[in-house]
């Protein structure tokens, strides 16, 4: 035996050796396959499993303990939540052949008699699952019957079960205390139930098959029924059990097995894990931060498509259910935001279903029951298990509760708030329209101030002037010819100091022919050899122009006061969508826009139109003042020099 | 002498066509736009153009494009600008095509009557007269290697006062100097500028647009 062991050991590390531990998938596969039975999908991951061995060893070999592990703990769950299951566990080696189980009222049952003494009962575990009452002081069955012997199976205080079980197996389960049923199944089965008052129904594994309200001690025949060779449960069948049958002994693999092998599916998974997950991270290294960076965008839009795999379990694998899967995966992908409030629903709606399921079945008369219908975790088949339905609908309301104020809420109030972005936009924005709306005020007040000193005190004193010639032209007029002499000086000077204020407003030339000949001619005005570099396909809008023009003059007149320059260069280019302007001088620097008012008050206007100034000085050295601002081009007239 | 008068103001072209009238010109046309002012230039052939630089259809700079299309057409048709302003931009542009016979005055300088007939007179019979305020700016500039840069300060007055459209005479007296020492100047200048001894006028107007230019 030992040597048996040590050398397909032997064998199997060298297979191990010469295709890698990836190879282990094939076997938990075909686990799979043992436990779930011989189904399109169990053959189709045996299939997979062998590709990924034969062409992905690495991925194979990164799979294997994800998959030990989830196998192991998906058969503890099943040990937990299959009745009786860890009593099996404590089964002696060797399959028994009758098992007597209890069952309490919530449907979970316990082992009270097992045995390896033949049993002829066909299915004995049929009598565990259906309601079978089998008081511990009971005798158990364990007498073989002879074919079409009558036999009692179960004698609740007073209760009498007749059943007849002809070669082919009929079988009567069930009655409340008290409660006879006589069954009779003759070859091809009929049935002859006698039922007490109350509904009885009739179950298959696979659905109902009748339900008849019965007066108390009518006798029902009921002649379609099973195949020949097959029975029928009156009662409650209970789920199909996940080792191929309702019970234990029915499946491929023995469900003693189950625990032992789930413990070391675990073990051997949790053992694997970290090898093949630095292996993995090594293969998967670069995609970790995108991954980890699309996870973070996404957030909880993640759990989108868990809430609708759980909603494929609750409402069935149906082509909506379906789609609504790959709805959310491409809702998780493509808008994440959307994903994330959709969470929430999805959850109040599984919460919802599970609510309903729980009132519907907790109305139900104690013990009353149909076959299960699914829930998330639990099969709700009874009152116990609604309540367990309820509960579990609870916490997927308060998980969908608890989402809302960090999913729906801030995506509501985000949608038209505070965007750090725009509100640095709406900051800068009410800035500059202050300076703006200052500087037009002040520029208001010195056209009237300019207007009051200049031209208007000039008129003032024409007028006077002329009412004295008025005065003197009769007596002497000579003196009369001074004064308008002197009238005609004052209109000259009124008229200078307007065309100042013309020029301090809006220069002839730049309103004549645009930007590009305004610098040319204040560029010839400036009392500095001035190089032009312009290249303007079109004219901006007056006021940017206007904002530009005299944010040249501004800088040329530095260069001309402070900076001591012996020449200046002034370079205007627009592209895409940027009118650049640049003003160089050779001087000895000395310009900072937070020093005068000057350079400050261009940097103002220009900010209104989202222009900025910046001014490189190095000390002592020759300055550049550059201007950008976003415009559009309006005419295609052109300018260049 | 034939005037055409460009002014789009009614009371300006009116008082304009009056003042030359007393003056014993003789008004060709008096027009309010600029394309008017371009046929009237062409299909009178004037004397001399008195031009407002502003004028409709545009308000902007039609005048002098019109006077300069004029001029293309015709060259060296005598044309004194009129304007609220003056610009060394667009005296320069006048000056162009040297082939002088141009004026750019500020629309006060018509209060010295005199002195804007005698400017007409020397436009039309082929001078140049600019207006004081663009020479003053110009004299404010400091240029260091320009042609300009080598005369001496009298020289450069005088040349100021030839831009201005002055004759020796004037300039003579202006500067208290004798005639004969106003053209030793004159001959300097045209030396130091690199101006051969061709027709005098013409020499007049390549120093003043050598000037400008500078």
């Amino acid at each position: 035996m030992w040597i048996f062991i040590t050398l397909l050991w032997r064998i199997t590390a060298r297979l191990l050796r010469r295709l890698g531990s990836g190879s282990l998938l094939v076997p938990v596969a075909v686990l799979g396959v043992a436990v779930f039975g011989i189904t399109l999908w169990t053959i189709a991951a045996v299939a997979l499993a062998v590709i990924l061995v034969v062409r992905r060893p690495g991925t194979a070999a990164a799979l294997l303990p994800v998959s030990l592990v989830c196998a192991g703990i998906w058969g503890l769950a099943l040990a937990a939540a299959t009745p009786g299951m860890a009593a099996w566990t404590a089964m002696p080696f060797g399959a028994p052949s009758w098992v007597a189980i209890t069952l309490a009222p919530n449907g979970h049952g316990k082992v009270v008699k097992y045995g390896t003494a033949p049993v002829p009962v066909k299915a004995a575990n049929q009598v565990g699952v259906g309601w079978q009452v089998l008081p511990a002081s009971a005798a158990p069955v364990h007498k073989p019957l002879p074919p079409g012997a009558v036999y009692a199976l179960n004698a609740p205080p007073g209760a009498v079960y007749a059943v007849n079980a002809p070669p082919g197996a009929a079988y009567a389960v069930n009655a409340p205390p008290g409660a006879a049923y006589a069954v009779k199944a003759p070859p091809g089965a009929a049935y002859a139930v006698k039922a007490p008052p109350g509904p009885v129904r009739f179950w298959r594994p696979g659905g109902l098959v009748a339900s008849l309200h019965q007066d108390g001690g009518m006798t029902v025949r009921f002649a379609k029924a099973a195949r020949p060779g097959g029975w029928i449960a009156v009662g409650k069948p209970g789920a199909p059990g996940p080792f191929g049958g309702a019970g234990p002994g029915t499946g491929l693999l023995p469900s003693w097995l189950l625990v032992p092998l789930a413990l070391v599916m675990l073990t051997v998974g949790l053992w694997l894990a970290p090898r093949s997950f630095a292996r993995l991270r090594q293969r998967a290294g670069p995609l970790v931060p995108y991954l980890r960076r699309r996870a973070s965008e996404i957030g909880w839009g993640l759990a989108l498509v868990p809430a609708t795999v759980i909603g494929l379990s609750v409402f069935g694998v149906r082509p909506w259910t379906l789609a609504a899967v790959i709805a959310a995966l491409i809702v998780t992908i493509r808008w994440p935001q959307v994903a994330a409030d959709l969470v929430p629903l999805v959850l109040g709606i599984l919460a919802l279903r599970g609510f309903q399921l729980a009132a519907h079945w907790a109305a139900l008369p104690a013990g009353d029951s149909g076959p299960g219908v699914p829930y998330g975790f639990v099969t709700v088949s009874g009152r116990q298990s609604a309540l367990a339905a309820g509960a579990e609908a609870s916490a997927l309301m308060a998980f969908g509760a608890w989402l809302v104020p960090r999913t729906i809420v801030p995506h509501l109030r985000a949608a038209p708030g505070p965007d750090p972005d725009l509100a640095g936009r709406v900051r800068q924005l009410t800035e500059t329209r202050g300076h703006a709306v200052d500087a037009a005020a002040a520029e208001l007040r010195r056209i009237e101030r300019d207007l009051h000193d200049g031209a208007q005190a000039r008129l003032v004193a024409l007028g006077m002037n002329l009412r004295a010639v008025e005065r003197v032209l009769p007596g002497s007029p000579n003196a009369a010819l001074a004064l308008v002499a002197e009238a005609r000086e004052t209109s000259v000077r009124a008229l200078n100091e307007l065309r100042d204020l013309i020029r301090g407003i809006c220069p002839p030339v730049l309103a004549d022919r645009g930007l590009g000949h305004a610098v040319q001619a204040l560029a010839l005005d400036t009392p500095l050899p001035t190089t032009l570099e312009i290249d303007l396909p079109g004219r901006p809008t007056p006021p940017v122009e206007s904002a530009c023009y005299f944010a040249v003059a501004e800088a040329l007149a530095n260069a001309v006061k402070h900076a001591g320059a012996r020449s200046a260069h002034v370079r205007i280019r627009h592209s895409d969508g940027l009118l650049r302007i640049e003003v160089s001088d050779d001087g000895i620097g000395g310009a900072d826009p937070a020093l005068g008012t000057g350079l400050l008050g261009v940097e103002r206007r220009l900010g209104t139109f989202d222009g900025i100034l910046a001014v490189n000085r190095p000390s002592g050295g020759p300055t550049m003042v550059v201007m950008e601002v976003p415009c559009a081009l309006s005419s295609p007239k052109t300018c260049s020099c | 002498m034939r005037v055409v008068v460009a002014e789009d103001l009614f009371l300006l072209r009116d008082g304009l066509a009056r003042l030359l009238s007393a003056h014993d010109f003789e008004i060709a046309a008096a027009v309010d736009s600029a394309p008017g002012l371009l046929c009237a230039l062409l299909q009178h052939r004037p004397d001399i153009a008195v031009v407002d630089v502003r004028l409709p259809p545009a308000f902007a700079d039609d005048g002098l494009q019109a006077a300069l299309a004029a001029r293309r057409e015709v060259p060296g048709l005598p044309v004194l600008l009129l304007s609220q302003y003056v610009e060394q931009l667009y005296a320069r542009e006048l000056l162009a095509d040297q082939a002088g016979a141009v004026g750019y005055l500020l629309k006060d300088r018509v209060f010295s009557d005199d002195q804007f007939v005698d400017a007409i007179r020397t436009v039309a019979a082929g001078g140049t007269v600019m207006d004081p305020e663009v020479v003053t700016k110009l004299l404010g500039r400091r240029s260091r290697d320009e042609p300009i840069s080598r005369l001496s300060a009298r020289e450069r007055e005088v040349l100021a006062l030839m831009a201005e459209g002055r004759s020796n005479t004037a300039i003579a007296q202006r500067l208290f100097i004798t005639e004969k020492a106003v053209s030793k100047h004159t001959t300097s200048i045209f030396t130091k500028l690199g101006l051969a001894a061709d027709q005098d006028d013409n020499r007049r107007v390549l120093a003043v647009l050598a000037y400008l230019n500078s």
